[in-house]
């Protein structure tokens, strides 16, 4: 009996063949790291495809997962355009994996907050503190301070995303530095935090974990005050945000258009999307500071925590703090973990 | 020849897509220094990490074929109605990918899990083992376990029971009857799955990544070096590490358990 | 099969650990269904019975159900096309470089699947159309599996009375194609299915190497599961854990099924049984 019909090598090389076009569609845009759960990107990828009919899928990365893709995929990206925190723009920026690209709306962009040849620049800004499930806690007090995080009672209810791969773990490093007397130049504070923060077993997940938080696997998250907002007037969550009592940071969160991306031109209208009005909008209305301040309604204004809070959160310097990461990242793993 | 054109395909997608590939990444820690490929010896985290990886492994390794030798010692045996049914139920999980068995830890063992809900219930404390080196362990064990009971039970369906039969009649206690009857029946499978599942737990990244556990394992630590700002030289003397060790133990137990591995499923 | 047991003597113990075995097995699958189908995780089965969670996975993450089918089809037919052959050469060759060949072969199940991607990209990357298509990740999964479908034929290739066969084939004046594909191919069939299985599951569940080598356009069910292991909540999580049960376990099982109608009509292999 002959065991390969030819029949069936027909209809497996028409299956292979399925499988190796590549993804003909018309108008795509890859993004590296526009999650659905974070700073409610599915809402504005979903503008994206109503506004300018452009596909953008959603992808789970981190900020550390993407500068690493970027860099392996240097000589041929797949993406065209990648959204992390400013410091790994700033590194993506020396890796050369970057285009030089200034969307519509470039000029309201404050000089801090963009590179002057428009390698990156901000889309929006958070600013970090902790995002806290009141249920989850099943009655304890709602933690005030960093320092209240080491407390014993907490055990087992705290988690920090990885200060090593993801951009708003690397935050939660730096706020808790500054606020308990370190600086950019020393890490001491914060590394001595994390170790003592072990005893309380927190959980160390490497991607976005917004929906574990609202689900209660994770009571008390080291996140932004956008993550926090959107669970407490989107989804209804019973989610308190925190400023903690020693102080903490903003910093924004920027995009790239990728060097020598695939479909360069719809990844640029993509961009241009997110930085107009209606874009940033969005960003207002999913509680984020859009970068450009004239977007956001009095509505939203008002749904954050008053501004006396607020004054306790600090800007830093981004470039340097985008040069001492890599040590803190080693020093971090290999003192901290 | 023939059996030379016969080998060919094989040896030109080999080469092509993971020799010659393989090769340039070798390369890569030697743009950062020849002690870049030592590094895992030099740097106390990377050595943690490599030792803690293998002592897990061994760990799951000896639990793993000890358990499943006795569930196919006791399913090679019988035949009822089902047999067939809970084999296949027990060997499902090899169709798993690594992050389910993670999530099915999470789920059991998390803080919202059924275990949680008990220990609050009896003393108060919610307590989880998901996300330390017991969720781990049971993680690691969930996947390897499968595999194990499927070789045993094939190779015990083939054992001589006259041998057994004889022992007993003669007056052997059980014990005897594992060390002298089981135990030489059994050990070159053992050897051979057991290479196979230490090689597997080695290696294994999608549930300690699913788990985030607190327990580091040198397939994180590359994973680590990888997004920390694209370490790939680091990266890839991890793996060359992690991959020798591992081709060594199975390059170990062929030259003492014969061709049996891969010879049954 | 067997011929009658004797009423087994003792056992408790190995029933007891077999009893528990089932039960450590089958419990989490049996949470997870139940997770995917209730309103609320944490609130239990109080909280109800729903299919939403199951219709929003299916939303999301549908499609990668049947790409991962379909590559992992693709796999076995690529295994064996390169596998089978291959598998017969290092069975009747005696040379040095044979048996280092096979060495080598297996040395893709020993490196982490990380390291073999970045290799994989950093070589071929660029090829955009490539790159970008399934057909990456299909090199990625054919390279990892083609040891174990080699090693599984090649030992049932190496069997003495399958030589003798060869030569008769041969002595009767049947050409090599004939005497492959007529003669050794079918006497080793049940290997063949056996390797083709193991091919198939490794596909199916393979997540090291398929990490990295995706696009958000190409996602397999593994990176899927993955990302909302990671983000979603648990009863998302669950949904798709149980959309994986219903598209891979009937395939699995069909499968399984073919194999023994296959061991059954071609009889089976010397020795196997008694």
């Amino acid at each position: 009996m002959n065991f390969f019909p030819s029949r069936f090598l027909k209809a497996a090389a028409v299956a292979f063949g399925l499988l190796a076009s590549a993804s003909a569609m018309a108008q795509t845009a890859i993004c590296y790291n526009c999650p659905p759960e974070w700073a409610d990107w599915a809402s504005q990828l979903r503008a994206i495809k109503d506004k300018t009919g452009i596909t953008v899928p959603p992808d789970n990365k981190n900020s550390g997962q993407t500068l690493a893709q970027l860099v392996a995929e240097k000589a041929s990206p797949v993406a065209d355009m990648a959204y992390y925190g400013v410091t790994f723009g700033i590194q993506a920026k020396k890796e050369g994996v970057t285009a030089a690209y200034k969307p519509a709306g470039w000029a309201e962009i404050p000089d801090g907050m963009k590179d002057p040849e428009g390698h990156w620049f901000t889309i929006h800004s958070g600013t970090l503190g902790f995002m806290v499930n009141v249920d989850a806690l099943k009655g304890k007090p709602v933690p005030r301070s960093w320092a209240d995080l080491l407390k014993p009672e907490y055990k087992g209810l705290v988690g920090y995303l990885d200060p090593a791969s993801a951009f708003v773990g690397y935050v939660g490093a730096v706020a808790v530095n500054n606020a308990r007397g370190g600086s950019l130049d020393n890490f001491g504070p914060a590394v001595e935090w994390f170790k003592a923060l072990k005893k309380n077993e927190p959980i160390v997940p490497k991607q976005t974990s917004y929906a574990r938080v609202l689900s209660g696997e994770i009571a008390i998250l080291l996140d932004y005050d956008f993550n926090a907002y959107r669970a407490k007037y989107k989804d209804k969550a019973n989610v308190e945000f925190v400023i903690p009592a020693e102080g903490t940071v903003v910093v924004p969160y920027v995009m790239s258009a990728v060097a020598k991306g695939p479909n360069a031109a719809s990844g640029q209208k993509a961009l241009d999307f997110i930085l107009s009005n209606e874009g940033q909008a969005i960003w207002a209305n999913a509680f984020l500071r859009p970068v450009r301040t004239s977007a956001i309604s009095k509505e939203a204004q008002a749904r954050f925590l008053p501004a006396s809070e607020y004054a306790r959160a600090r800007t830093v310097d981004y470039g340097r703090m985008a040069e001492v990461q890599k040590a803190f990242s080693d020093r971090y793993l290999r003192e901290a973990q | 020849m023939v059996l030379a054109a016969c080998a060919a395909p094989a040896a030109v997608v080999f080469a092509a897509f993971w020799l010659l590939p393989m090769v340039q990444l070798v390369m890569l820690p030697a743009s950062r220094g020849a002690a870049t490929y030592f590094v895992v010896l030099t740097e106390p985290r990377y050595l943690q990490s490599l030792v803690q990886t293998t002592l897990l492994s061994a760990a799951v390794t000896m639990v793993s074929l000890v358990v499943a030798a006795a569930v196919g010692l006791y399913l090679g045996r019988r035949s009822f109605a089902g047999r067939r049914l809970l084999l296949a139920v027990l060997t499902l999980p090899l169709s798993f990918p690594g992050v389910i068995v993670g999530f099915f830890v999470i789920l059991i063992g998390g803080r919202q899990g059924p275990f949680a809900s008990f220990t609050d219930a009896v003393i108060g404390e919610r307590i989880t083992f998901a996300y330390g080196v017991t969720g781990l362990f049971l993680a690691y064990v969930y996947f390897s376990l499968p595999r194990a009971i499927a070789s045993f039970t094939a190779v015990v369906e083939r054992m001589e029971h006259e041998l057994e039969e004889a022992a007993r009649s003669l007056g052997a206690r059980r014990w005897h009857i594992v060390r002298d009857v089981w135990w030489p029946a059994l050990q070159p499978t053992a050897l051979a799955i057991g290479a196979i599942l230490f090689a597997t737990a080695m290696g294994a990244f999608g549930t300690a990544f699913t788990l985030a556990s607190r327990y580091e394992v040198l397939p994180i630590t590359i994973y680590n070096e990888f997004t920390n700002y694209a370490n790939f030289a680091l990266a890839a003397s991890l793996s060359i590490t992690l991959g020798l060790m591992t081709w060594a133990v199975l390059f170990v137990a062929r030259r003492f358990g014969g061709s049996a591995i891969g010879a049954g499923a | 099969m067997k011929t009658a047991q004797r009423g087994r003597v003792d056992t408790p113990v190995l029933l007891a650990i077999t009893v528990a075995v089932t039960l450590f097995t089958v419990l989490p699958m049996l949470v997870s269904i139940t997770a995917g189908l209730t309103n609320n995780f944490s609130r239990g089965l109080a909280s109800g019975l729903t299919t939403r969670w199951i219709e929003e996975v299916w939303a999301l993450y549908g499609s990668t159900a049947w790409r991962s089918v379909l590559l992992a089809l693709a796999c076995v037919v690529v295994g064996l096309l390169v596998g089978v052959p291959c598998a017969w050469a290092l069975a009747r060759s005696q040379t040095r470089a044979a048996r280092l060949f096979e060495e080598v072969l297996t040395l893709p199940v020993a490196v982490p699947g990380l390291a073999s991607a970045l290799a994989l990209i950093l070589a071929y990357g660029q090829i955009r159309g490539f790159r970008q298509s399934f057909a990456f990740i299909l090199v990625g999964h054919v390279v990892f599996t083609l040891p174990f479908m080699v090693r599984t034929v090649s030992a049932a290739f190496a069997r003495d009375d399958l030589q003798s066969l060869d030569e008769a084939a041969r002595s009767l004046g049947a050409s090599f194609m004939q005497r492959f594909l007529g003669v050794l191919v079918p006497a080793v069939a049940p290997s063949i299915v056996a390797g083709s299985l193991m091919v198939f599951t490794l596909s199916v569940g393979e997540f090291n190497l398929t990490w990295m080598l995706h696009t958000p356009l190409t996602r397999t069910l593994p990176v899927g599961l993955a990302d909302s292991y990671a983000s979603m909540r648990i009863e998302i999580g669950s949904a798709y854990t149980l959309v994986f049960f219903i598209v891979i376990l009937p395939i699995l099982w069909g499968m399984q099924a073919l194999a023994r109608w296959i061991e059954n009509t071609h009889g089976s292999s010397p020795g196997a049984r008694r």
